[in-house]
């Protein structure tokens, strides 16, 4: 039985694929509103979820609120611990829906892991984090404008759609190119000369 | 308090008079790759450690968003070059997942997966044991490390028609089945890999200069481990045995025999026997699948998501325009959103699909082990010598493909 | 050349010698960015062995190596350093540019990736691939070699 979509495709439009199906994996997920995002994860973070995996941001450009940021939690016990100890650990994922503009309380300081996680939602989608220790890019330059990716910054990026060729590249050791070795290079004279109607 | 103003960054520091501010540049013969460490040093004790990232930032997950479902693997693929089959299961396990089809996956193809990817960490460990080696000064072993590898990538290259990137891990299966003698070469690989693993054991494992250099360095307490939410052999190499293939299996992984290798010190010479040890149980893994291989298709049989063999073309109105559909457009997958995780030979490699039901991903975002594994280098380094600095950093075997996507 | 037999000398044109001392020892900058540099780790590994070439070192110091292979995906922040180690290289000098995405961008046709890393420093050599093969590899090395007996840009006389 082929698998078909559980609803029309959804398009470019605003939607939330969160909403519009449960959850296939096996992890917990809870949505929430920006004002009680802290509280609830230092809470998590006092529950025992001990790591925290990964902070991604996701943009939904028509849907109200425009982005997500999509926490990933796991249970693992803080002190050495065997295989069968660890077992099934449990896994959380909570999504925090947030305008443009807004920004997030930082969770740098519950878990050190998320400076860099959070310096990167910043670089690629514009989001803030107040009472990060060092915001700044990560991965792309520091002075540049834009954050890529948003689903309105072009793929190839501000405008440059052919990068222009410097003028050493036309150097005569490029063009020419290495010349043929070996028998070829007679065979290839004579296919030229013929080419351009000279007597070989 | 002097500042550091340099083209790529501006460091504050050097309070006193005996601190330098040393930037261990983007072109470094050690740092594994394009990766710069701004370090403020005291003589020659390492006081603060900034890795700067980013030099490797190739929009990944942008590209993914503008390709097919089956054409983003081959972008995804290249984010950790060492290991490129490692991505690809990762990849296409979590579209599966959104599509349903995960339990009709041929029973073949999921051997055959596991086969690919533990192979695919015997290479990657091979490059770490070589470039570790060479960092330390050590080139011999780089020799042997690589003439291994060289085997893996020839199956490689038999089963899937390249050495690195492939692309042969397909949503739905493989591409094609491995070819006729491939099973014989990997039967001559898994006679002569004992042999080969006590020779480079016999190389570095006991050899005085590398326990020196390696052990009480960088030592990595279990609580910090997780705080700084590292994954793969340095999480195991402080005492906390998270693999993901026994805390969620994939792929059938449930069904072979193998050990999690664990050390408790915490230090680069803990993480380093851990992966030579998990070297040993990839091999043990790939032998137990070479015995219990079944016959069968590797694909599944489901014309929405997988082309029709190319004989059926030419014969079935349906098999063409299947086949039409899918190269042209694509197929569907279902809106929702997964979080899909394997065991790299780096860590927990995670991606979180979410999919609005047309035929392109709507974001891929990586859980990058790399990334955060070279975090906790902020931490790692300090009080650490300037030496030092390139063990820390091959101890924890950081990808920059992955790192910096 | 002319060897005088009988006697022990021979004669050549000191252009000749001097560039068949450059081609037989090219020795390139460790400038690996991506995947390409596995294959050239590769490169130097046994199996295709770039040191029976002459390439017998990888210097990490560009003043003190010949060749720059660019070996990987060169990022936005990545174009000025090798712009830099360049820059830094002594005359003469020349550049590989290994793979698809050296050479033009490859696969990733985004912001975030330099379209051709020749719209930052020129290349003598490009080898197309993703990644070439290591053999992809030699033979470009044997085309710089050809280049240098040949007495092209990088030769005796060299410009930069």
């Amino acid at each position: 039985m082929p698998p078909s979509p559980q609803a029309p495709p959804l398009g470019n439009r605003a939607l939330d694929p969160t909403a519009v199906r449960p959850a296939i994996d096996d992890a917990l997920i809870e949505r929430i509103e920006p004002s009680a995002l802290r509280s609830r994860l230092q809470a998590l973070r006092g529950d025992g979820f001990t790591v925290l995996l990964d902070i991604g941001g996701v943009d939904y450009l028509d849907r109200k609120p425009r982005f997500d940021v999509v926490y990933h939690l796991l249970k693992l016990p803080a002190t050495v611990a065997s295989v069968a100890a660890i077992g099934t650990p449990v896994r959380m994922r909570v999504l925090c829906g947030i305008d443009d503009g807004i920004a997030l309380p930082t969770v740098s300081d519950i878990w050190p892991s998320a400076n860099w996680a959070e310096r990167e939602v910043y670089d690629l989608f514009g989001i803030t984090f107040e009472g990060h220790p060092d915001l700044r890019r990560i991965q792309m330059p520091a002075d540049w404008e834009g954050h890529p990716l948003r689903k309105d910054y072009p793929l190839r990026g501000p405008g440059l759609e052919k990068t222009p060729r410097p003028d050493f590249a036309l150097k005569s050791n490029v063009l020419a190119g290495t010349p043929p070795s070996g028998k070829t290079a007679a065979a290839l004279a004579r296919q030229i000369a013929k080419i351009r109607g000279q007597s070989s | 308090m002097t500042t550091t103003h340099g083209p790529l960054g501006v460091m504050e520091g050097a309070t006193s008079g005996n601190q330098m501010v040393l930037s261990m540049g983007p072109q470094h013969p050690s740092t594994h790759g394009v990766l710069q460490v701004l370090t403020e040093i005291e003589g020659e004790v390492i006081t603060k450690a900034d890795p700067e990232i980013g030099y490797l930032h190739t929009g990944i997950e942008k590209s993914a968003e503008n390709l097919f479902w089956s054409q983003a693997s081959t972008v995804i693929e290249r984010m950790d070059y060492l290991s490129p089959l490692t991505n690809a299961m990762c990849y296409v396990l979590g579209v599966e997942k959104l599509l349903g089809i995960t339990d009709r996956i041929p029973e073949r193809a999921q051997q055959l997966r596991v086969l690919l990817c533990e192979l695919s960490r015997i290479a990657s460990h091979c490059v770490w044991l070589g470039t570790g080696g060479i960092d330390l000064g050590a080139i011999s072993p780089f020799f042997y490390a690589f003439d291994m590898r060289e085997n893996i990538l020839d199956l490689f290259e038999a089963s899937g028609g390249a050495r690195m990137h492939p692309n042969y891990l397909r949503v739905g299966g493989l591409r094609d089945d491995i070819p006729h003698g491939f099973l014989d070469r990997l039967d001559d690989l898994i006679k002569k890999f004992p042999g080969r693993m006590r020779e480079l054991r016999r190389l570095l494992q006991n050899n005085p200069i590398v326990q020196d250099r390696m052990i009480d360095v960088a030592v990595l307490e279990p609580e910090e481990a997780l705080a700084w939410n590292v994954s793969g052999p340095v999480l195991r190499g402080s005492g906390i045995a998270y693999d993901v293939r026994k805390a969620f299996p994939y792929s059938g992984y449930e069904k072979y025999e193998f050990d999690v290798p664990t050390r408790t010190e915490g230090d680069a010479y803990a993480r380093f026997l851990v992966r030579l040890d998990e070297m040993d149980e990839a091999m043990r893994i790939v032998a137990q699948v070479r015995k219990q291989l079944v016959q069968g298709p590797v694909m599944i049989d489901d014309t929405k998501v997988a082309p029709p063999p190319k004989e059926a073309i030419a014969l079935s109105m349906e098999a063409l325009i299947h086949h039409f559909k899918i190269v042209s457009e694509g197929f569907r997958v279902p809106p929702g959103d997964v979080y899909q995780a394997v065991e790299g030979p780096r860590g927990e490699l995670g991606y979180y699909i979410v999919s609005n039901g047309e035929n392109r991903p709507w974001r891929v975002r990586t859980r990058p082990p790399s990334m955060y594994n070279l975090q906790v280098l902020k931490k790692l380094a300090i009080g650490e010598l300037i030496a030092d600095m390139v063990v820390c950093i091959g101890s924890l075997d950081p990808v920059f493909g992955e790192v910096d996507r | 050349m002319e060897v005088n037999a009988g006697q022990q000398f021979l004669l050549a044109k000191l252009d000749d010698v001097a560039r068949w001392a450059q081609a037989s020892s090219v020795w390139p900058l460790t400038m690996g960015l991506a995947c390409c540099a596995i294959e050239m780790m590769s490169v130097t590994a046994p199996e295709y062995d770039i040191a029976r070439l002459g390439s017998e070192v990888f210097r990490a110091s560009p003043r003190q190596a010949d060749l720059m292979i660019v070996s990987g995906r060169v990022a936005q922040k990545m174009g000025p350093v090798i712009r830099r180690l360049y820059d830094q290289m002594a005359d003469p000098k020349w550049v590989i540019s290994m793979g698809a995405c050296a050479s033009s961008g490859g696969v990733f046709d985004n912001y975030a990736i330099v379209q051709g890393v020749d719209t930052i420093v020129p290349v003598d050599v490009y080898v197309p691939g993703c990644p070439p093969t290591p053999d992809g590899l030699l033979y470009a090395v044997n085309l710089i070699q050809q280049q240098i007996r040949q007495g092209g840009r990088g030769g005796v006389l060299a410009r930069a």
